[in-house]
């Protein structure tokens, strides 16, 4: 028996309280929704597979001081060293990794005489160790052979013959195509090269550049001029804070000549590349959280206020033969009212929220179960926050009909 | 119809017991006008809710239209008071965000009729306070006599079994007081019974009976001298 048209009309007699809290509710949708979806396109963003083993991997870099530093040298002795360290299950020099936001890139085209390149790559120098330190899968080819590793220079501009790339990148190079064998160019000037093998998934160094996040392209060779050389090593599993100490420890005994420097897990690199991330996540929760305690109260407020101004109105009604459960469905049913006004303008107002968000911040558009899951929250929050006033309307004795004034 | 057999009522606060009601018996007969006088403070009002189960008493027992309310639950006690009684209240207790409609209607809704038994209860009701006019008029927007005679019909539509009035024009002038003490009784030609709280003698002076409240006991019960014909042929008809 829910009196909705007296409760209606009642209400529309006190517009100021509807549209206060009726306005409320509806910024509270509109926030709350379009901050839930933004959390979870980060967290989309966050959740995405890097392609390597993130737990048991670690960088750590190395800088020659001297005059007669030679780094060709330097990397071959050291890489000798770490691969007989025990607790180390694979290292590679490698020029960048996932993660870092640092690296190099260039534009891979298919045909001499295009303009403009196909598609960017991120490019990964690494030697026949490389993606088995990282842990990335190969799912089509081959590896590369360590007759194939040579060094690069400032001076080289030819690529080698065989590449690996990640199969996003094939994909986007030959759609429904076996992209062994296929050749390209990095360099349109050079010959071209061909691949030779296909890694399920490696990220570019830069998670937040969706336009080549996922594309990616080895090289079979190690940067050999300068004086400084990243390592990245897998270590046994659960050992890998451990090598880490004794990696930089091993590394600057070895050769005093240079500076170690640098270790970093791929943990901590996926950490800060998504700090900013994490921190706006956790800036939106918080708005989230009390924008619906902040609502729920001031239904609290609100509701409790009626309660009590209209005393005299609820002993009235009693007297008039209304049960206690009238009394409080009464009281559920006129939030119900009043947070449905304030969810149809606060649909509006998150769709035009979203609209705006996707003109001025590319975000994409809100998938339509948000604002529908949003009112039912909404809905739930204001009957459980009106039940404690409601609760104490059900107990006001029908004498207060008479006895007060 | 409503019958107190050596009921009491004693109000406890955490300092003192107030003794609102002892030995307090009365029999209110079927078509019956009955006045209630007596001093401030002596009971009047805790007489009439507790025969309009507004409140709980403390001993005695209590029947209204023969049915025993000692020891009725809560919703027990609501819905036999929306059935059998009819409250007319010093204030008029109008609520004031609804029309007269919606007003009238308020306690049919809690009976339960459906909508078209309703708005024909509701129309009659206003009809016959002489307010058809006004059913889409809010409260504020009425004369204190008319507001009485909204009360009045919201105690009528759902055809009690009595009226309980506490000094139903306590907050009228003498004109519009006259004016809804005239349609009680004409009420009660037609039928009704009704249990009526007022200070004025000259209007218990008109009712069929008056009962005379002192200290919370029934010190005087004597009859209306002037019986008018009508009301006894009324209600005869009525019940018989
Ligand atoms: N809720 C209560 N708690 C304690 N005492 C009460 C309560 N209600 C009434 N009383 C006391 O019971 C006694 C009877 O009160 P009641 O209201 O019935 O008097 P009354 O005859 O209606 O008076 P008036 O003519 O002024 O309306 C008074 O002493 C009053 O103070
Ligand atoms: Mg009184």
């Amino acid at each position: 028996m829910l009196e909705l048209r007296p409760i209606l009309s009642a209400l529309m007699r006190s517009k100021v309280s509807l549209v206060l809290i009726g306005l409320q509710i509806a910024l509270t949708l509109a926030i709350v929704c379009n901050s839930l979806f933004i959390i979870s396109e980060r967290a989309a963003l966050m959740n995405r597979p890097s392609g390597i083993n993130e737990t048991d991997t670690f960088t750590v870099g190395s800088i020659g001081f001297g005059a007669d530093f030679d780094l060709r040298a330097s990397i071959a002795e050291d890489l000798a060293m770490l691969r007989g360290l025990p607790g180390i299950a694979d290292v590679a020099a490698i020029n960048a990794t996932p993660l870092s936001d640092g690296g190099w890139s260039q534009g891979i085209s298919l045909d001499k005489d295009q303009k403009s390149p196909t598609a960017p790559t991120a490019l990964y120098l690494t030697d026949e160790h490389g993606l088995n330190a990282l842990g990335a899968r190969i799912v089509a080819g081959r590896n590369f052979r360590p007759d194939e590793i040579s060094g690069r220079t400032r001076q080289s501009l030819a690529w080698p013959p065989g590449l690996i790339m990640s199969r996003a990148l094939a994909d986007k190079l030959w759609p429904g195509q076996d992209p062994i064998g296929k050749s390209f160019y990095i360099n349109v000037e050079q010959a071209p090269s061909t691949v030779i093998g296909i890694v399920d998934r490696l990220q570019a160094p830069w998670v937040h550049k969706q336009r080549v996040v996922e594309l990616s392209t080895v090289v079979p060779q190690v940067v050999s001029d300068g004086s400084f050389v990243r390592y990245l090593l897998r270590a046994a599993p659960g050992q890998r804070d451990a090598m880490m100490k004794r990696v930089e420890a091993r590394l600057a005994e070895l050769n005093p000549g240079r500076i170690v420097r640098d270790a970093k897990s791929i943990e901590k690199l996926r950490a800060d590349v998504y700090a900013e991330d994490r921190a706006m996540m956790i800036i939106l929760g918080v708005v989230i959280a009390s924008l619906l305690i902040i609502t729920a109260l001031g239904i609290v407020g609100m509701a409790s206020f009626w309660v009590t101004q209209r005393t005299k109105q609820i002993g009235t009604r009693r007297a008039l033969g209304a049960t206690r459960g009238a009394i409080l469905r009464h009281f559920l049913a006129e939030n119900f009212v009043i947070t449905s006004f304030g969810l149809v303008a606060g649909t509006l107002l998150a769709y035009g929220f979203n609209a705006w968000l996707i003109q001025n911040y590319e975000t994409a558009r809100m998938p339509w179960y948000y604002v529908p899951a949003g009112c039912v929250t909404l809905w739930l929050l204001g009957q459980i926050a009106v039940l404690g006033p409601a609760r104490r309307a059900s107990r006001v004795t029908p004498a207060m009909a008479t006895r007060s004034v | 119809m409503l019958k107190m057999n050596h009921l009491s009522k004693v109000y406890r606060t955490h300092l003192i017991e107030t003794h609102a009601l002892r030995d307090f018996s009365i029999h209110v007969r079927d078509g019956e006008f009955v006045a209630v006088t007596g001093p401030s403070g002596s009971g009047k009002t805790t007489f009439l809710n507790i025969a309009g189960l507004l409140e709980q008493f403390s001993g005695g027992e209590y029947f209204l239209d023969g049915v025993d309310v000692r020891g009725m639950n809560d919703s027990a006690r609501s819905r036999l008071r929306n059935e059998k009684i009819g409250f007319i209240f010093q204030g008029f207790n109008l609520i004031p965000d609804l029309n007269l409609f919606d007003n009238v209607d308020v306690p049919l809704r809690y009976r339960g009729f459906n909508a078209a038994e309703r708005k024909r209860r509701i129309e009659d009701a206003l009809a016959r306070v002489g307010l058809s006019a006004r059913t889409r008029h809010y409260p504020s927007e009425l004369s204190g006599g008319q507001q009485q005679r909204v009360a009045i019909a919201r105690a009528l539509a759902g055809s009690p079994k009595i009226l309980l009035a506490d000094e139903p024009t306590g907050n009228l002038d003498t004109q519009m007081a006259r004016g809804v003490m005239q349609l009680l009784e004409e009420l009660h030609a037609e039928g009704a019974t009704i249990l009526m709280v007022t200070h004025d003698p000259e209007l218990a002076a008109r009712a069929q009976r008056n009962v005379h409240v002192i200290d919370g006991q029934v010190v005087d019960i004597h009859a209306e001298p002037r019986m008018r014909g009508l009301g006894v042929v009324a209600a005869q008809a009525a019940h018989g």
